[in-house]
């Protein structure tokens, strides 16, 4: 999972998880980000390892020449501190890796738009250790992928997915209407409806707004050698980072020493957590915010809605 | 300053008569898209007739043609396109638009020597974008008209590729290349036309079926939602940009290719807006100041939902 900043990152209980990103890859000016506040990282990487976690420094998804610098000394900090991995977006990123910091690994993030076998294996070329593929990819596709590139691949399993990413935060249009300022506008739970279609706004970011749930097809996951598995938690608060991150380590387990059995405790704890639904993104070949599973209740939208 | 190199302006059109308006109105190239594989929808590609009758009206003008084939293929689709590249070569393209660095590096691999665009899909934004994409075999690098000349005079000493800049652009809420908002919502695979065997294009992606068949998610009015509370009701933002007034900067600053967006443009509105940067270009090249050039303003309909 990723968290973007200290306040977050004292706040969460990491011990249902294996690895923490570090950074928040929308925007300069989200809260005490990581990727800005340097002595934060520092302290962040630190955390994360006295917490038994690896971790790993995100970084921005769409740097122009002028983020350059600030992302050169991010990524400097990272390696003094000895960060596991470093997860970029972006090609020139990819690029600075590999030419300024070889030793580094390099994890290419969804942003990054891995769609093909061959897209996978030039960033291989270019250092890649681990791809998270495109989120429009199927299940199917990611398989082959897996299989003819040799990559280890990181598959989103939990949380609401990236829809886009803008250069213009138009929360900023809001500031005197309502009477709150940047940062803590896109804090806020923020909802873009039109009828039963829902998307969660990070001003910058758009996001799913139901959560992808693999829940039922962690079995196929582990199955299919897949052993990197993301819960996406940027925007959530730490109790969801919590409840989800304790489920999917149960589930988890299960799935890789027994016969498999969803408990309903856990049905209820993602659904509890899932203001607008479940979904499976593109995993199946279909629109993303279909559900396609047993778990019919999990469709459900339960998003409260005042007029 | 006068110019001693001659600048490129490259226009677009989505049919025959619309190629013609460009050229009469003095654009050096044209580019066009072919049925089933254009980033630009459905509505703005041409029949492999009329790619025939386009090549032949620009070898008249001694205007090059340049072909986008910038959605992002799959399986078998990859390798019809390497099959059709040489056939294409022979018609007399003079270059491929690609929307894929894993494409774009494979063909180069199988055809050096025909020269490679990389779409602004490829998302380049910044110094090392540029720089990555001509180490995997681009000629020549879209960005957006986002990018200020600034920007591009850093970039212009790293790489010896062509830059080209879509100085006139809708400028989406979304940046080029990274948005599957609309695929979340739906997608309606159909049969890709031209194609014999099983490809297909996935309206509703922007990569996989074009932009222009998205359903312009991003233009429907949006409920925005603070704390479950309905706010207002708004699209998300998006702009038309139309630099004419900064042909000079770009130029100054080493850009190769002056870029106008377009291709479901109606011949009527392609005609007085290349002529508007036909005019921008001379004066610069005639050292005079861009001042003179007639106002063009899309209608609204257009700035997204008729792109």
């Amino acid at each position: 999972m990723a968290i973007s900043n200290m306040k977050d990152l004292v706040a969460s209980d990491l011990s249902p998880y294996d690895a923490v990103y570090l950074g928040n890859l929308y925007c300069r000016d989200y809260e005490a980000n990581f990727l800005e506040k340097l002595d934060d990282l520092r302290a962040g990487i630190r955390h994360c390892r006295e917490a038994g976690c690896k971790v790993y420094l995100t970084t921005y998804a769409a740097p122009r020449n002028y983020f350059l610098p600030q992302i050169r000394k991010a990524i400097a900090v990272a390696a003094e501190e000895g960060v596991d991995a470093v997860e970029a977006h972006n090609l020139g990123v990819v690029r600075i890796l590999r030419n300024e910091f070889p030793a580094l690994s390099i994890h290419i993030g969804g942003f990054a738009n891995v769609y093909t076998d061959t897209g996978a294996l030039v960033l291989r070329d270019y250092g890649g250790t681990r791809v998270t593929p495109n989120y429009e990819l199927s299940l199917e596709e990611i398989e082959g992928m897996a299989h003819s590139t040799s990559l280890p691949l990181e598959i989103l399993v939990h949380g609401k997915m990236p829809l886009g990413i803008s250069d213009y935060c138009f929360l900023l249009e809001y500031e005197k209407a309502w009477g709150m300022q940047c940062p803590d506008l896109c804090q806020q739970d923020l909802f873009l409806r039109q009828g039963d279609w829902a998307m969660k706004s990070t001003g910058k970011g758009v996001l799913s707004g139901r959560d992808v749930c693999m829940l039922e097809y962690l079995p196929r996951l582990v199955a299919g050698g897949f052993r990197f598995f993301r819960i996406e938690a940027v925007s959530e608060d730490p109790a969801y980072r919590r409840d989800i991150g304790m489920v999917y380590r149960e589930a988890l387990e299960q799935a890789c020493s027994s016969a498999y059995e969803i408990r309903e405790a856990w049905w209820q704890k993602i659904q509890a957590h899932a203001k607008v639904g479940l979904c499976n993104g593109f995993y199946f070949g279909q629109s993303g915010q279909l559900y396609i599973g047993n778990q019919q209740s999990a469709v459900g939208n339960q998003l409260k809605v005042i007029s | 300053m006068q110019l001693t190199r001659r600048p490129v302006l490259l226009a677009p059109a989505g049919s025959v008569q619309a190629a013609k308006a460009g050229l009469d109105a003095g654009a050096d190239a044209i580019y066009v898209g072919l049925k089933g594989w254009s980033r630009g929808g459905a509505h703005g590609e041409l029949t492999p007739r009329e790619l025939e009758q386009v090549l032949v009206l620009a070898r008249q003008k001694g205007a090059a043609v340049q072909l986008a084939l910038n959605t992002i293929p799959r399986g078998r689709e990859i390798d019809y396109l390497l099959e059709r590249l040489p056939e294409l070569k022979r018609w007399g393209i003079t270059g491929v638009i690609l929307n894929d660095p894993g494409i774009l590096a494979y063909i180069h691999r199988c055809y050096p020597e025909l020269p490679l665009t990389a779409s602004i899909g490829c998302g380049a934004l910044n110094v090392d974008d540029v720089a990555l994409l001509e180490e995997i075999g681009a000629t020549c690098i879209v960005l957006p008209g986002t990018v200020h000349p600034a920007e591009i005079a850093e970039m212009r000493p790293y790489v010896k590729a062509q830059i080209e800049v879509m100085i006139h652009m809708v400028d989406e809420f979304h940046q080029l290349g990274k948005c599957w908002m609309p695929s979340y919502f739906r997608t309606n695979p159909s049969p890709m036309p031209e194609m014999p065997a099983d490809g297909e294009r996935l309206t509703g992606s922007i990569k996989r079926g074009g932009a222009g068949v998205c359903f312009k998610v991003c233009q429907h009015p949006w409920g925005l939602y603070l704390n479950g509370q309905k706010k207002e009701e708004r699209m998300l933002p998006a702009r038309q940009v139309s630099r004419a007034p900064e042909v000079g900067a770009y130029l100054d600053a080493g850009v190769d290719v002056i870029k106008l967006q377009g291709r479901s443009l109606p011949p009527e509105l392609i005609f007085p807006m290349v002529r508007r940067f036909r005019m921008a270009i001379d004066q610069v090249r005639e050292g005079r100041q861009v001042l003179e050039v007639p106002p063009f303003e899309l209608p609204p309909s257009w700035v997204v939902v008729g792109r």
